[in-house]
């Protein structure tokens, strides 16, 4: 129930193609999130397995059954738009109700699922309400209710939390994996915004102009990355990058030239020539201020005081413009060159076609596994 | 809201006001005084707007001067009705295809319909007389309702297709996804939230069938039963003498059903009805 499988899935408008050939299995139950910059074609993959867009060519199929031709609710999937898109002369009650309306059920039933969606949302009190009384979060917990109540194998979502405000965003964030782990149904979420892929996902798909990038947990996409656009897409701030040339390959990785003259071996696969162009990532956050053997010097042009941390942005000798995370009490002066130091460990290395070379370390030291297996 | 006019800027709105509404409004008060004076003190010089002799008698004896002036004035409602009914059962479904789907010769068709709207139906009474002969259709409701109908069509599928234009799309794929057929998206999600739009285009409708049925009834019907109050009215002009304080008694009853449909129907025109549908 509600495994979904892509293959070979693209999809054009006239002569473009948005969608390149694709392959992607989903499992049961898992939390997948499209991400993506906009124009990547994250949405219409999402209305692709919907229904509410052709598929060019390739097949969609749910738990074996190939669904192309099949309308939205035979799929059994259900859909929360970005906008709600909710009937605004019914209320909250008809709302939720209308899918079970459509397939002809019987009211005490009808009655009976509403009240249980309603319960999970706390929408109970508002069920009298019409759409234009409620706040925002209402709105789209309505939206999210119209969904489960039909009990689908899989559930949709077109960046459902755009139109919120922040703090009510992250509330949403929260309460919808709550979902996710109460219902435990397969959950298709589609964002550009990569904070909502790192919380939610158990697995984020990377997109870039019609094509997936990665496909991997989130941590996973966090520590390796496999190409220069996911490691800048995912991680906040965001990586950064700095153009270094490779001084030889030895077996505890490949030792690099800094642009100011420093040196420092990276513990990464696969070989390098010495003299290669190439380019080395480090997240803000694993820089910290002071020497250090592997070291940059930074004059902060822009201080960004959070309190709890700091966020430096400058400028480094011929390397352009990074950005680093420093202690919130850390003194700092602005344009008063400070070195930043940090750890080949840390930092991850692409060569010239922006392709990671992958780096020697173990996910599985992260995570336990869960208290209740 | 802060003042934003100065004192002159608001004396000129106001007077520009008030020349626009003297225009329009001073024939209806013409018609109201002139039908409260006795017939032989309507011509009198000089002219006297306020008299001792005035009195509401007019409007008890023009039912016996016409006495079938209740029958006209329930014509005009009727061809009315029965226009803005036919009308709108032709306006919605095409204004709703102009608007959802995409076919080859979709604008062409609506450049078309404004077209026509151009010509106007005093031109074309000739012809539609000859088709009303050949059809059989002459002296009968029909052939006031027809050319009624059919030159409210055009106006009304432009004011309905972008009020169906502003319905958010996404209403209609909700609705898809959750097993919702088309026939039954169209009627019980955006009828209902188009129903200020409806409302709008029946009352221009109905208004424009009262205001144009003159022209119909003239050409196309010769059956006094059947005839509409502007035809009607027609009776108090009499062989010697036109009974004008009646007549003027007459229209201004006779207009009466138009402001009560509109007051009926304004109610319907809710601002903000399609309010926390979507996000805007």
């Amino acid at each position: 129930m509600g495994q979904l499988e892509l293959s070979a899935v693209t999809k054009s408008f006239g002569s473009a193609q948005v969608i390149k050939p694709t392959d992607l299995t989903i499992d049961e139950g898992d939390f997948v999130v499209f991400v993506g910059p906009s124009g990547c074609g994250k949405s219409t993959m999402l209305r692709m397995i919907a229904g509410l867009e052709e598929i060019t060519t390739g097949t969609v199929s749910i738990d074996g059954t190939v669904v192309n031709d099949l309308p939205p609710v035979k799929r059994g999937i259900s859909m929360v738009f970005q906008s709600y898109a909710l009937y605004p002369h019914m209320d909250v009650f008809e709302n939720i109700a209308f899918p079970l309306r459509v397939a002809r059920m019987p009211q005490a039933e009808v009655d009976e699922r509403v009240t249980k969606a309603a319960n999970i949302l706390k929408l109970d009190q508002r069920l009298k309400h019409r759409p234009g009384e409620l706040s925002g979060g209402q709105r789209q917990r309505v939206a999210i209710g119209r969904a489960i109540v039909r009990e689908p194998q899989v559930f949709l979502f077109d960046e459902p939390l755009s139109n919120l405000d922040a703090a009510l965003r992250a509330e949403m964030r929260v309460e919808l994996s709550r979902l996710h782990n109460q219902l435990g149904n397969t959950m298709i979420y589609v964002t550009h915004d990569q904070i909502e892929a790192m919380t939610m996902a158990t697995k984020i798909v990377v997109l870039r102009d019609g094509m997936i990038e990665q496909v991997g947990s989130p941590l996973e996409l966090f520590h390796m990355p496999k190409n220069k656009f996911v490691a800048g897409f995912i991680g906040n701030p965001n990586m950064n990058f700095i153009e270094v040339v490779c001084e030889t390959t030895t077996a505890e990785g490949v030792r690099v030239v800094l642009p100011g003259g420093g040196s420092v071996t990276i513990p990464v696969e696969g070989q390098a020539a010495a003299g290669d162009k190439m380019t080395l990532g480090i997240r803000p956050d694993d820089l910290r201020a002071g020497a250090a053997e592997a070291c940059l010097t930074m004059a902060p042009e822009v201080i960004e005081r959070l309190g709890n941390q700091t966020v430096l942005h400058g400028n480094i000798a011929g390397a352009g413009q990074i950005s680093a995370v420093v202690p919130g009490n850390l003194p700092i002066a602005l344009d008063a060159p400070m070195d930043l130091g940090f750890d080949g460990l840390q930092a991850h290395l692409f060569d010239a076609q922006g392709v990671a070379l992958p780096r020697r370390i173990d996910l599985s030291e992260m995570q336990l596994p869960d208290a209740a297996e | 809201m802060i003042d934003k006019y100065r004192w002159y800027e608001k004396l000129a709105i106001y007077a520009g006001m008030l020349v626009f509404l003297t225009f329009i409004l001073a024939p209806f008060v013409e018609a109201f005084v002139v039908s409260l004076r006795p017939l032989d003190q309507v011509f009198r010089v000089p002219y006297r707007f306020i008299t001792d002799d005035m009195s509401f008698s007019a409007y008890v004896t023009m039912w016996e001067s016409v006495p079938r002036l209740g029958r006209y004035i329930f014509n005009s409602f009727f061809i009315s009705c029965c226009v803005t009914l036919l009308a709108l059962s032709c306006i919605i479904p095409a204004a709703y295809s102009f608007s959802r789907f995409s076919y080859k010769g979709r604008d062409g068709l609506l450049g078309t319909f404004l077209a026509i709207n151009m010509v106007g139906s005093a031109v074309l009474i000739i012809p539609m007389y000859k088709l009303m002969l050949n059809l059989g259709l002459l002296n009968s409701y029909f052939a006031m309702v027809l050319p009624g109908a059919a030159f409210s069509v055009p106006t009304g599928i432009f004011l309905m297709r972008s009020y169906f234009l502003r319905i958010p799309k996404e209403l209609e794929e909700a609705a898809h996804v959750d097993g919702a057929s088309r026939i039954y998206t169209l009627w019980r999600v955006i009828l209902p939230v188009a129903l200020p739009g409806i409302m709008v285009v029946a009352i221009t409708t109905f208004i424009s069938a009262y205001a144009q049925q003159f022209l119909f009834a003239l050409i196309f019907n010769s059956n006094s039963d059947l005839h509409p109050l502007p035809m009607g009215l027609y009776e108090f002009f009499g062989r010697q003498r036109i009974i004008w304080n009646e007549l003027m008694a007459a229209s201004l009853v006779g207009i009466t059903p138009v402001l009560l449909v509109y007051i009926f129907l304004q109610r319907y025109i809710v601002a903000g009805l399609t309010a926390g549908a979507v996000k805007e």
